[in-house]
This record gives C-alpha cells, sequence and structure tokens, in this order.
C-alpha cells in the first residue's frame, strides 16, 4: 500500500518539476523527461511489484495534459518501462549500467515514436532535424539527469521495502 | 545701640564686601585675576580627565566589543530581513509592470476584451511547443480563442479545462498563422518549427521583403484578430526552382520567458475547414 503511495506522490512531484522547470530547460530544442527517468528507475528495482500499474497510470496522466495525440504518452513509458524489464533479468547485478542503457534506448524509443506520430498526423517535421534538434540533445539530457533520479528511485524502494515485510 | 554691636557690624561689613566683590566679578574687573588664577587649575582638570578617561576606555573595552558584537549581529539580521524584503518588493514590481503593460495593451486595443491568466506549465513533448496558463473556462476562455501579451501573439487556445487551458504557440511546428506585411502590403503564412524559430512562406517571388518589415496578422482564415503585432523579418531566401519565396521572423514575444498573457474573450475564431474545397 505504502508502495502505491510513494509512487503516486513521486510522480505528482516529478509531474510538476517537468512542466514547471525541466520543460523550459531546454538543450537546442531537446528536453529531459523526469516521468521516463523515475519510471525507468522504478521499474529497475527488484522489490518494485507496481511498475506496470504506474506506467499506465502516468502515461494516461501525460496523456491528458500533453498536446501530442492520447495514446502517444502512454505508449511510450510502457515501451520504456518493457525495455527496463526485459533488461532487469540480464543485467540485474549491475543496475547503474541497466540504467544508463534503458534511460538511452527507452529516450530513442519514446522520442521516435513520437516523430512518427507527428509524421502521421501531417505536422511538417524531418528526421534528421528532430535527430539533431531534439533527440540527441534530449537523450545528452536524460542521460545526464539518470543517476540521480535512480539514486532517488532506489532509496524510496529501499526505505518502502523492510515497511512492507513489517505489515 | 545692642544691634550695632561688634558681631553684627563685621557681618554687615563682610557681606558688603561679598556683594561688592561678586558685582565686581560678574561685571568682569576680575577677569584677568581669574585667568591667571584658573587656567592652571583648568590644564590640570583637563589632563587628569583624558587620562582617566583613557584609563576607563582601557579598562571598560572588552565590554563595549562584546556590546558591539551584538550590535553588529543585530544590524547584520536587520540588513538581511531589508534584503528579503528588497527581493519580495522588487518580485511584486516586476508582477506589477508585466501587469500593466498588459492593461496597457488592453487600454489600446479596446475592441477586445481579455482575460489576463498566468502561465503555469509547458508541454512536456520537446517536439511541441504549448504553453499551460491557470484560467479555463471558469473563467470564460473557450476553445480557438487567440492569446496575445502587451507585445504581440502568442498563439490560441488549443484545449482547455475549468481551471486551465493549453495554449499552441505560433512558433509550433504545426502552426500556420496568416499574416501580413505592414510595410509591402504582401499576404503570407507565418510557419512555426521543431526548434521554435518561425519562418514566412508562400510569399510571391515578384514581391520585395525587406528585412525590419513588420509582420501583422491579416485576420485571413478567421483565426486570429487583424493587425495583431506578430514580429519583423530578419532575412529573406530565394531558391531557384521554388514557388514562392521565404523569409525568417523574429517574433517580437519571447516565447522563452513569457510569464503572463491575455486571452482575446471577445474574438470569435471562425472554422472554414467545410469552405475549403476538398482537392
Amino acid at each position: 500500500m505504502i508502495s502505491h503511495l510513494v509512487c503516486a506522490l513521486s510522480l505528482v512531484v516529478f509531474f510538476i518539476l517537468q512542466t514547471t522547470i525541466f520543460s523550459q530547460a531546454r538543450l537546442i530544442a531537446g528536453s529531459a523527461d523526469l516521468i521516463l527517468l523515475f519510471l525507468a528507475a522504478w521499474s529497475l528495482q527488484e522489490q518494485v511489484k507496481n511498475s506496470w500499474l504506474w506506467t499506465v497510470v502516468a502515461g494516461l496522466l501525460i496523456s491528458l495534459v500533453s498536446a501530442m495525440p492520447f495514446y502517444a504518452p502512454l505508449i511510450g513509458y510502457v515501451g520504456v518501462v518493457a525495455i527496463s524489464k526485459s533488461l532487469q533479468r540480464r543485467v540485474w547485478r549491475t543496475p547503474l549500467f541497466a540504467m544508463l542503457i534503458v534511460v538511452f534506448l527507452g529516450t530513442f524509443f519514446q522520442q521516435a515514436l513520437y516523430v512518427v506520430v507527428l509524421l502521421i498526423i501531417g505536422a511538417p517535421i524531418s528526421w534528421s532535424q528532430s535527430l539533431d534538434s531534439v533527440i540527441l540533445p534530449s537523450v545528452l539530457l536524460n542521460l545526464i539527469f539518470a543517476l540521480p533520479i535512480f539514486a532517488v528511485a532506489n532509496d524510496l524502494a529501499g526505505r518502502i521495502s523492510p515497511l512492507e515485510v513489517e505489515a | 545701640m545692642k544691634f550695632l554691636n561688634f558681631r553684627n557690624l563685621q557681618t554687615i561689613i563682610l557681606i558688603v564686601v561679598i556683594s561688592g566683590l561678586l558685582f565686581l566679578a560678574l561685571s568682569g574687573y576680575f577677569t584677568p585675576v581669574f585667568n591667571l588664577s584658573l587656567n592652571p587649575l583648568i590644564s590640570l582638570q583637563s589632563w587628569l580627565s583624558v587620562r582617566y578617561l583613557s584609563a576607563r576606555d582601557f579598562l571598560t573595552t572588552p565590554r563595549d566589543v562584546t556590546q558591539l558584537r551584538e550590535q553588529n549581529t543585530l544590524l547584520e539580521s536587520q540588513v538581511s530581513q531589508l534584503q528579503t524584503q528588497l527581493i519580495v518588493m522588487e518580485e511584486r514590481l516586476g508582477e506589477a509592470q508585466v501587469c500593466f503593460a498588459l492593461l496597457d495593451f488592453g487600454r489600446t486595443n479596446p475592441q477586445y476584451s481579455y482575460i489576463a491568466a498566468t502561465v503555469i506549465g509547458r508541454e512536456i513533448s520537446p517536439f511541441l511547443q504549448y504553453i499551460i496558463i491557470d484560467r479555463g473556462t471558469n473563467h470564460g476562455v473557450r476553445y480557438g480563442m487567440p492569446v496575445v501579451t502587451q507585445q504581440g501573439l502568442v498563439g490560441r487556445v488549443d484545449a482547455v479545462i475549468a481551471g486551465a487551458a493549453r495554449v499552441k504557440l505560433i512558433t509550433d511546428s504545426t502552426s500556420v498563422v496568416n499574416i501580413r506585411l505592414q510595410s509591402a502590403g504582401i499576404e503570407a503564412q507565418l510557419v512555426g518549427s521543431l526548434t521554435g524559430d518561425v519562418a514566412l512562406d508562400m510569399i510571391p517571388l515578384d514581391q520585395v521583403v525587406e528585412p525590419g518589415d513588420v509582420v501583422l496578422t491579416s485576420g485571413l482564415g478567421g483565426n486570429f484578430p487583424p493587425n495583431v503585432f506578430v514580429g519583423q523579418v530578419l532575412s529573406t531566401q530565394r531558391r531557384e526552382n521554388a514557388l514562392f519565396q521565404t523569409a525568417t521572423v523574429q517574433p517580437i514575444v519571447d516565447f522563452e520567458s513569457i510569464s503572463a498573457v491575455l486571452v482575446v474573450n471577445n474574438f470569435q475564431a471562425v472554422d472554414i475547414t467545410p469552405l475549403i474545397p476538398e482537392p
């Protein structure tokens, strides 16, 4: 129960930080995605069992706020957590390394999905400009913020687990 | 006769002498005598007083330092409080200046009525250029309403809920605004981009566009009111075999630091999509 509460509160905090601060902190035209980073870090924690549920909730929440088509953020975050879960089983001994790989692949997947969706709805954007101006800067920013977010998620998960064992 | 005995006579003479001396002293006749006799006394008094004060200062200095330190701490705390107040006042002044500027814009464009709103967030996806404002349907904001600042055009309301609205900026890659170049009288389209830059498209090749030309909304298409300031032409580009020339535009609004906007709530956007013939 407390795990759900902590996850919900963390998502709200990261959502507020994302919309107010991190969306404005641009590198060229790219920006960091704290929700993606938190979901990736949270799903990499061994003791966490509710990552799929909160991924869907976060996807729906972002879909409501974002101007992207409704399904795009949801699919993006589910894809990131899928990558995270598949890597968790393979490189579980080095979670930090797994986090960096998940962020790298996940950001590419999410941004590429956004480009495809925008092209489908008729936005006049090109792959090369998207890669240069948005995707690569976003990947770099996400990699920079990956470690502190992972530390926060790891700490939260570590504090929650003993409480749940006691309960 | 008993009254004039020796003792009484001595007393009377003494009183008369003292009175005379006082009279002479007050009249200034004794000044040289006083100077001669009192100056050494005063000098001695001064010398002694200076030494005493020095000795007292030397002995009581530690107490004064403590007092000074206390006073210094007190003053430092007061300075900190005043600095905090100054920062708060500067923030309020900045907000007031924004409000005055918006009010001034409203006064200079009295044909429209406005809803003032604060920017409370930005689009999460870096591919899109949107802002979120703190006014929604509860405050009269409706879909399609144009959004401006005191400087010029910002965008239009794209989605709205009870307490907030999402505004599509003119810098968004899917945004198209029909504009008019003030000096040349040319009509064209202003399009956004992924990076937030805006450019003019659909400028006929035979028209001359100069850097510095003022870009205003034309009102065509029914999405924006006419004659709202958008920006200035920076440069033009002509490509061979192209049907139209293009131009880069410097928007008048600084979209990075935009904090408050005005929603034009009495402009009715017209959807002319059904009137456009399908190819």
